[in-house]
């Protein structure tokens, strides 16, 4: 046989496992609809009942009444649509844009099938995925930049949690709103630079490192709380960061009540994943960070100091983080409390690899994850419905299935994890 | 004498991290005292004075909290046989013992997978589940009747069941599909949480009767683990025994039998262990399964002979400290128990710290996290110690 | 002269890698590096390319001085790394692979500029014939192209001074022959190439000059008109330790090992071993000579179970053991002494006891029903460490704390010490001093004396000489000889090594 033959064989190897992934998804996508279907005739007349907020949140409502069977026909032929495509394209379809088609239709049959009839409000529960997606983006961003470098990132949840505290007491102390987040941002940085001095400069087990960063955080934030905080009550009154209303646009009827009367947050998220999707790929920095995570010699040898590119990252990554903590203790849940993160940054985490360590996609996946979450919140007020947990299971589960490779092996920065060593 | 000099030449590293990361503890003590703080401007020495007098306070009160107070043993001695006294004065250490057993047991469990290479940090999870089967199983079994030896070789084995099949999902995925332990290990650890959670509010068998929270039936209505100590006061349990029994059994396992070899060797070098003919997947598999195993009875002991009814705050962080156990007891089940007792010792005596000083003893997480990263620096920790020494010899030479 | 080291001495521990090495090459003009592996090509270029300091010596470009501290500062001196290993991101596309470093930026982000980039990435494929899309991605282009992105990469950033580490080391034939245009046409527009390999086929074709380095030092000057395949590989290969190795004739009995038409893959999608037949009797030594990496290390692989055999046979004592586990293969009688000592030869961290066990934990007398027999285990490694002159402390020593003549040593103990059919030992002596070697060779020799069929591989010729009763030659995965030992003169099995002659 020869060399040629022999290579095209190998090659196909590859292509006929990316092919088998496809098919899998292609298969996932046909019981999607299938199940779509069966749940509209299974629906039949019943009706969903959904009200949203005209023009502010307690004001007039407006009534949307529509058979439950409705979204749930879309999202079957939607999915169909899919598995079709998925089908005939194979391994380079583009599935998870294509979710990103489907989920908002299946999030409002779900809903709707969860409701089983009963009347809801559901401008809060979309309020409440936006911005509970909007520091889990960030902290993924986070994630994505470090790890894009080569440096594995389980720390943030710890700095999470340092942010949320560092945010409670400046803010408090200074009296200014814009305090939180920049101490939040300055802490995130320090640990970013602790994380990168343990990892780069003592090479120290990256996973320990994190591991590390994320007890200690939890001890010293608990420490602090019970031993400073509690006693001088003053120091965690911080100055709420207050949803703010973007002109214009919050008139819009229903819209402007649920995309546009947000927390500043959740607007610095869309930026910020604009802005970074753009760093990334687009960008000679990027360039040479994802150089640097994915083959390191590759861009020692023509001159990039790696090193000190990971340093950087590392900060950078850390004031991402830091900052998404601070808006924990600043929205209006009463500054800091202990433990208050409970387990977002891990939530990050999984958003970040369910992503494939693309930011818009981590965000999307931050938005299912929201919306999850939301929807158990509402669920439990109306006391109908699934058990909470199975909801709030949902990140968890859904990052097993990804790093287990059953629906395509998402690939994450082939260096991440290992230290370089320069010359 | 040579194995004095070996055995001193061991827990030098981990005595060090473990001494500095108290002292920077004390630094966190004084910093964190606003009456301290303030005192700083007009009067910086009395500051100091103050400040050390708080963190003297703080550590007395968790060595009294953690060995017992000299007063009380010698009201005792005086006394003659007053059980009561004795138990009294007993009772810190018994209870730091106590304190000790949940992180031997996730301490081994965490210890057996570092040696092959894998790293669970699911005990966590893993210890939850145990005690979700040891809770099953003393309701059931104990609810049936049957005997209390029969029950209780029940509560382990489920326990052990359940923590060996919560580990056995992140195994496989490593072996089969090269899934990342540590990310399937921590959402396993969050899902473990959250069923149990379910699990204590929805199925009537383990929920205590009448209540909505997450909490199980009493389980001592069920069945009692004996104690071990003549007196009654004293809680330690028949777990303390199992435990440094398992330890023994581990170190059997690692250093004596033919597969504890073949995982030492795939934890030390895979290839060559693939080299020497051993089956490195199952090697992989087989050690988180001993691992869940061990983790899970620990949790069935907890829940079943210490704190006697489940809920989803059972496991306290033991999966995170059993972390900074196994690496400072460098990974060797003699060193996993020696480190356990120091660090139930911090537990029982953190909760005396906290009472007479204000002290919370979540500062004990953070010396941990500081301990952690000692041991996994020594080249850190060697500049923090040398570097005072170092500097006068340099300007000493110049 | 465009480019010249002028005594370059590079010590690492306990190696002198660069001995006062000095090489030049002119503007337009193709140099060949020779030199055996471990012979200082390596640290040389990573000397010239800004990743090594020297100890002392210089470099002089344009007859001026020059100190490189990192690679930046050596590509801006118009030097270009083609490393043997190729330095490109898989997942990227040509266009960032050749822009990485020097990118061209538009905008206040300092923005990527693609087009740009595009442009002159054609641009130099067309000028030089390199024919690449640049579009594509790098992990779905074969290797040869790959290695044109890498010439690619230099070219982009003006170098004219193009360092080839290996380049034909994972090419295929035709491959190879369409790099050979390549450089001849880059050098005919002025650029100065330096050719490192250790095919000496290669530098003739190629060279205008040849450089030969052996250990570390330069062996020789000359030129492709002057010299011939067996001068160079006698400059190569060298004859400073004359090995010396007692035994008596050979009586070679029946065969034991039977090699047939097998073919082993590499794992990049390439044949490593092809069609490879041969026999090894009961009380003689194979030694199968070889420039490295010419299938060797996945003979050896498949031989021992430790790579798939693609088809063929492979025949122990009349049985079949394709598909045979390494353990089922050592247990039908075969030791192995591998090739990479630290990496599958022994576990550091483990003691001397335990890595003298390593492939026989499991079975009696040191294990009964799973269990460890420690006592069993000591005695037994006791005798062993005496048996085989192991200088060690103890046997509760961990085995990282030794030697490596030492270490080797019991790896040798571990393999002989039960009953053996078949010796299996790659590279058996290399980095070990001289007093180690010998005592392995005496022990190879005397397995063969007891009746057991040696194969030996090895690149040191002296070796293989010295021990060989009969020399087979791979080159290029195939055996293209097998000679007797009196048939095994040192200019014949270098010129099959070469691949001179077929």
């Amino acid at each position: 046989m020869s060399t040629a033959v022999m290579s095209a064989v190998a090659e196909s190897a590859e292509q006929r496992a990316a092919l088998r992934s496809a098919r899998i998804r292609a298969v996932i996508f046909l019981l999607f609809t299938l199940a779509s279907f069966s749940a509209a005739s299974a629906a039949g007349a019943k009706e969903a009942i959904f009200s949203f907020w005209i023009d502010k949140i307690g004001g007039k409502d407006i009534i949307l009444t529509f058979p439950i069977a409705v979204p749930w026909l879309i999202s079957g032929a939607i999915s169909g649509a899919i598995a079709t495509l998925q089908f005939l394209r194979g391994a380079s379809f583009r599935w998870r844009a294509a979710i990103g088609i489907a989920a908002p239709f299946y999030a409002v049959a779900t809903v709707g099938a969860l409701l089983d009839g009963t009347a809801a409000n559901l401008t809060v529960l979309f309020t409440g995925t936006l911005n509970y997606a909007a520091p889990v983006a960030i902290g993924s961003l986070a994630g994505i930049i470090s790890e894009r470098s080569g440096v594995l990132n389980i720390a943030i949840e710890g700095k999470f949690l340092l942010g949320a505290l560092a945010g409670a007491v400046a803010s408090s102390l200074f009296g200014v709103a814009i305090a939180g987040p920049i101490a939040g941002l300055l802490i995130g940085a320090a640990v970013g630079l602790l994380l990168a001095v343990l990892g780069l400069r003592y090479k120290v087990d990256q996973i320990v490192a994190g591991t590390i960063i994320n007890i200690g955080a939890l001890g010293i934030t608990n420490f602090l709380y019970l031993r400073v905080l509690q006693r001088y009550p003053d120091l965690n009154q911080p100055v709420n960061i207050d949803p703010v209303t973007i002109p214009v646009l919050s008139d819009i009827p229903v819209i402007g009540n649920i995309f546009f009367n947000l927390s500043p947050y959740f607007y610095v998220a869309v930026l910020l994943v604009g802005f970074f999707t753009y760093a990334i790929f687009k960008t000679r920095w990027g360039l040479r960070l994802r150089a640097s995570g994915e083959q390191p010699s590759a861009a020692g040898t023509v001159g990039v100091d790696v090193i000190k590119l990971r340093y950087r990252s590392m900060i950078l990554a850390g004031a991402l983080a830091g900052f998404a903590g601070s808006y924990l203790a600043l929205s209006g849940t009463g500054g800091f409390g202990m433990g208050i993160s409970s387990g977002r940054g891990f939530i990050a985490l999984a958003a970040l690899i369910f992503g494939a360590w693309h930011p818009v996609y981590a965000f999307g996946a931050a938005l299912i994850f929201g919306f999850a979450d939301a929807t158990q919140t509402l669920l439990s007020i109306l006391g109908v419905g699934l058990p909470p947990q199975v909801l709030l299971a949902v990140p968890y589960v859904m990052t097993i299935i990804v790093v287990a490779g059953l629906i395509g092996r998402v690939r994450g920065p082939a260096s991440a994890g290992r230290p370089y060593e320069q010359g | 004498m040579t194995r004095l000099r070996k055995l001193l030449a061991t827990i030098r590293l981990p005595a060090i991290s473990v001494l500095v990361a108290l002292l920077v503890g004390a630094i966190v003590i004084m910093l964190s005292d606003l009456e301290v703080l303030g005192k700083i401007p007009q009067d910086p020495l009395g500051a100091i004075v103050l400040g050390v007098q708080r963190v003297y306070l703080a550590y007395t009160s968790l060595l009294m909290g953690a060995f017992g107070d000299p007063a009380k043993f010698g009201k005792a001695i005086a006394a003659g046989g007053d059980a009561v006294l004795w138990a009294k004065a007993f009772r810190p250490i018994t209870e730091t013992l106590l304190a000790s057993v949940p992180l031997m047991f996730v301490g081994l469990a965490v210890m057996v997978s570092f040696r092959t290479g894998v790293f669970n940090i699911g005990g966590e999870g893993q210890f939850m589940m145990g005690a979700l089967g040891g809770t099953i199983a003393a309701i059931v079994l104990g609810g049936a009747g049957l005997p209390t030896p029969i029950t209780i070789l029940g509560v382990v084995a489920l326990g052990a069941l359940f923590g060996a099949a919560w580990a056995f999902i992140p195994g496989i995925l490593k072996a089969r599909v090269g899934a990342s332990e540590v990310i399937t290990t921590i959402m396993l650890n969050y899902i473990a949480n959250l069923f149990i959670f379910f699990l204590l509010v929805n199925w009537e068998l383990i929920q205590r009767e009448d209540r909505t929270q997450p909490i199980s039936k009493a389980l001592d209505k069920f069945v009692v683990i004996p104690t071990i100590l003549p007196i009654e006061a004293l809680r330690l349990h028949l777990g303390f025994i199992v435990a440094l029994l398992l330890a023994v059994v581990v170190s059997w396992f690692l250093w004596r039998t033919a597969k504890g070899f073949e995982l030492r060797a795939a934890g030390l070098n895979l290839p060559a262990a693939r080299y020497a003919g051993m089956g490195a997947a199952s090697s992989v598999v087989i050690a988180m399964l001993i691992s869940g195993a061990i983790a899970g009875i620990g949790g069935a002991f907890e829940v079943v002979g210490t704190v006697k009814q489940l809920t989803t705050a059972i496991s306290g962080g033991v999966g995170f400290t059993a972390i900074a156990i196994a690496l400072v007891g460098g990974t060797r089940p003699s060193g996993v128990v020696a480190t356990s007792l120091v660090f139930g010792a911090l537990r029982n005596g953190g909760a005396l710290m906290g009472l007479n000083t204000g002290i919370p003893i979540d500062l004990l997480f953070f010396i941990q996290a500081l301990v952690i990263m000692f041991i996994a620096a020594p080249s850190l920790t060697q500049r923090l110690i040398r570097s005072p020494f170092k500097r006068r010899v340099k300007e000493a030479t110049a | 002269m465009r480019l010249e080291l002028r005594e370059i001495t590079k010590q690492f521990p306990g190696v002198l890698a660069n001995d006062r090495v000095s090489i030049a090459v002119d503007k337009g003009e193709v140099l060949g590096l020779l030199g055996e592996n471990g012979a200082g090509k390596t640290t040389l270029m990573n000397i010239l390319s800004g990743l090594y300091r020297p100890d002392s010596g210089a470099i002089l470009i344009d007859g001026t001085e020059r100190v490189f501290r990192d690679p930046a500062e050596a590509i801006a001196a118009g030097i270009g790394m083609v490393h043997q290993h190729f330095m490109l991101v898989p997942v990227f596309d040509v266009i960032e692979s050749v822009a990485l470093g020097a990118e061209p930026t538009t905008g206040p982000l300092g923005t990527f500029d693609r087009a740009t980039a595009r442009k002159q990435i054609i641009e130099l494929s067309e000028r030089y014939g390199l024919a690449v899309d640049p579009d594509a991605k790098i992990e779905n282009l074969p290797v040869g192209v790959r290695q044109r992105v890498e010439i690619l990469k230099a070219l982009y950033r003006k170098s004219d001074i193009l360092v080839l580490d290996e380049p034909s080391a994972v090419l295929t034939p035709q491959e190879t022959e369409e790099l050979f245009e390549i450089i001849r046409g880059l050098a005919k527009a002025g650029t100065s190439v330096i050719f490192i390999t250790h095919k000496l086929n290669e530098v003739l074709a190629v060279a205008d000059r040849i450089t030969v380095l052996r250990r570390g030092a330069v062996a020789g000057n000359t030129t492709p008109s002057k010299a011939d395949a067996s001068s160079l590989a006698e400059m190569m290969v060298g004859r400073e330790v004359q090995l010396t190795v007692s035994r008596g004739a050979s009586k070679p009995g029946k065969p034991i090992l039977q090699v047939q038409a097998m073919n082993v893959l590499d794992g990049r999608g390439g044949v490593a071993v092809h069609e490879a037949s041969f026999e090894v009797h009961a009380g003689e030594i194979l030694a199968v000579a070889g420039v490295q990496g010419n299938g060797q290390t996945e003979l050896v692989e498949a031989l021992t179970g430790l790579r798939p055999i693609d088809s063929g046979s492979l025949i122990l004592d009349g049985n079949h053991l394709e598909g045979g586990s390494p353990r089922h293969i050592a247990d039908a009688g075969v030791a192995h002494i591998p090739e990479d000592r630290s990496r599958d030869g022994m576990i550091k961290g483990m003691t001397v006891a335990e890595n003298y066990v390593l492939n026989a934990y499991h079975r009696p007398p040191f294990s009964t029903g799973g269990r460890l027999d420690l006592k069993a285990i000591a005695a037994r490694a006791t005798q062993a460490v005496k048996d085989f002159d192991v200088r060690t402390p103890s046997i509760d020593t961990d085995i990282a704390s030794l030697s490596g003549g030492n270490q080797q040593k019991v790896i040798v103990a571990r393999e002989f010490g039960r009953d053996v059919r078949l010796v299996v030992a790659a590279q058996p002596t290399r980095g070990l001093d001289v007093g180690s070697i010998e005592y392995i060779h005496h022990r190879i020799v005397e397995q063969r004396d007891a009746g057991a069929a040696v194969l030996i591989v090895s690149t040191e010729l002296d070796e293989v000489l010295a021990l060989g009763d009969r020399v087979a030659v791979m080159y290029e995965g195939r055996i293209v000889g097998i000679l007797d030992a009196k048939d095994a003169t040192r200019e014949r099995v270098g010129l099959l090594m070469g691949g001179a002659v077929a």
